[in-house]
């Protein structure tokens, strides 16, 4: 027993690599395992803002991340953005991530082109813009002046997307997608938008509550689960619904870890 | 090969090449972390460069002749004076701009968001009051553990008086909470991390498929292929 128990707390961390990716492997190999999942108020609360917008009405959805944080954030712009053209509604897109420029034009352009979308008319792709924070004062003050120009070159004045938006007070309502600094806090403190919801990765999600508590946020969608259960809400699954399964199966794995390292380290401990 | 192979073999090599760090530092990984860091700042560069210095700046100024940008222009070339120590104190200049600017902009909307929201959501009624008399429910429990766990976090972070007395229950109360907090943090942390490895190993099993011509399978076998040869010759070297 006291061996077994000195081998567990002195396993080569390779084994426990091997175990987590055995771990994430097995859904694929198994197919879905159909583990029950429930919506959170502060998911629903987004869903039900958008599901309460008059269509063709102005939506704002800046993408603050880049490809590190693509598992989780990425399904979770596709959900929403679909959400939105199903609703009919203006979709205006930005980012303020350099590095993330590229990935967000990528998910207006295909969800578009899978709702037959045209571009100028039912979404326009603003980019990305350096400044951060004079970017989204800018927007407060008049979003031709920030962004005069497209991703794509284009003149943004006259485009019918645009009609009747000259500032963020003419967003009923928009949805910041961050993976850190420049992000929902960044848009919280300059941004002053009418209704705003934000979409996170799971990491600065606990100090996002905060924000959610004090009504500066009307919702939120906290990391991959987030993202699973916005899936859940449109009726879709997509990447973050399979990858819930890779979430169940590694968290045993690494509960189970914790339990038998702790009983191993206590059962030395008492033997002296 | 068409762009869509090629590019499904390029980023199952460079997940794998990445991942071998698990196994211990080696050459596909260095090749990965520069081929990384080079690609961002190219990348970001050469938006910067074309999405915005070129139509921002370069255009407006010299092309439209907007002289109202020379300001900001000599501004920005005054922060290069640092690399010159004769004439480094002219960047001070274009610091006090910028310190000054942050400053007036960022104080006041941090206070109003940053503390004056949180403390307003913070104090609320501890109990409800309706038709039917003064009532204790749930929401009022969730309200009632905000304002104790602020209150006595607060008291753990108060050094001026000693945690003695009824200020160390009030203080340990403080550490529970800063535990759960911690607990909750850690625990979303290790649901991201999982996330970014079920996204990984789904493109790494999508590209093991014979539309991708098995690069995941022919890639992890050569890197493993490598990682023996080297640990043979090593042992021979031993002997």
């Amino acid at each position: 027993m006291r061996k077994l128990a000195d081998k567990v707390l002195s396993m080569d961390r390779r084994v426990i690599y091997l175990l987590m990716a055995a771990a994430a492997l097995l859904p694929f190999v198994t197919g879905p395992l159909g583990l029950p999942s429930r919506v959170s108020p502060e998911v629903k609360a987004v869903y039900d803002r958008i599901e309460s917008l008059p269509e063709g009405s102005p939506f704002l959805i800046s993408m603050d991340f880049d490809p590190a944080s693509k598992p989780e954030l990425y399904p979770m712009a596709e959900a929403l953005v679909r959400h939105a053209f199903r609703k009919n509604l203006r979709i205006i897109g930005m980012n303020l991530w350099v590095t993330g420029s590229g990935m967000a034009e990528k998910i207006l352009s295909d969800v578009a082109e899978e709702y037959g979308k045209e571009y100028g008319k039912d979404y326009v792709y603003l980019g990305w813009a350096p400044g951060a924070t004079n970017v989204i004062l800018g927007l407060g003050q008049d979003i031709y002046k920030t962004y005069p120009k497209d991703y794509y070159g284009n003149e943004t004045s006259g485009m019918s997307v645009l009609e009747g938006v000259r500032t963020l007070k003419d967003i009923p309502f928009m949805v910041d997608l961050a993976a850190g600094d420049p992000g929902i806090e960044t848009w919280v403190v300059y941004g002053k938008a009418k209704s705003m919801a934000g979409g996170c990765t799971a990491v600065i999600a606990p100090g996002m509550y905060a924000f959610l508590n004090s009504g500066q946020l009307v919702g939120l969608i906290g990391g991959m689960r987030g993202a699973a259960e916005y899936e859940l809400l449109l009726k879709e699954m997509g990447k973050a619904t399979v990858g819930m399964d890779i979430q169940s199966t590694t968290h045993v794995l690494i509960l189970g870890l914790i339990l038998l390292s702790n009983f191993a380290f206590f059962s030395t401990r008492r033997r002296g | 090969m068409s762009p869509e192979l090629l590019g499904a073999w390029v980023a199952a090599g460079l997940t794998l090449a990445i991942f071998s760090f698990l196994y211990r530092d080696n050459p596909f990984f260095k090749f990965g972390e520069h081929l990384y860091i080079g690609i961002s700042v190219g990348y970001s560069l050469t938006l910067l460069i074309f999405n915005f210095m070129i139509p921002k700046w370069w255009t407006p100024l010299f092309r439209e002749g907007r002289m109202s940008l020379l300001v900001p222009t000599v501004l920005g070339l005054l922060i290069w004076t640092r690399f010159f120590p004769r004439f480094s104190w002219l960047s001070r200049w274009a610091f006090a701009f910028i310190v000054g600017f942050g400053a007036g902009i960022t104080i006041p909307r941090m206070i109003s968001n940053f503390i004056f929201r949180q403390v307003e959501s913070t104090a609320v009624p501890l109990v409800s009051r309706g038709p039917g008399g003064v009532s204790f429910g749930w929401e009022d429990l969730s309200n009632f553990l905000i304002a104790f766990g602020v209150l006595s976090v607060l008291t753990y972070f108060f050094f001026s008086v000693e945690h003695k007395g009824p200020i160390r229950p009030l203080a340990r109360a403080g550490v529970l909470f800063l535990m759960v907090s911690f607990g909750a943090s850690f625990g979303y942390t290790v649901m991201a991390r999982v996330s970014l490895l079920f996204g990984r190993m789904y493109d790494l099993v999508e590209y093991s498929s014979r539309g991708y011509g098995y690069a995941t399978l022919i890639l992890l076998g050569i890197m493993v292929a490598v990682f023996s040869a080297q640990a043979l010759s090593k042992r021979r070297e031993g002997e």
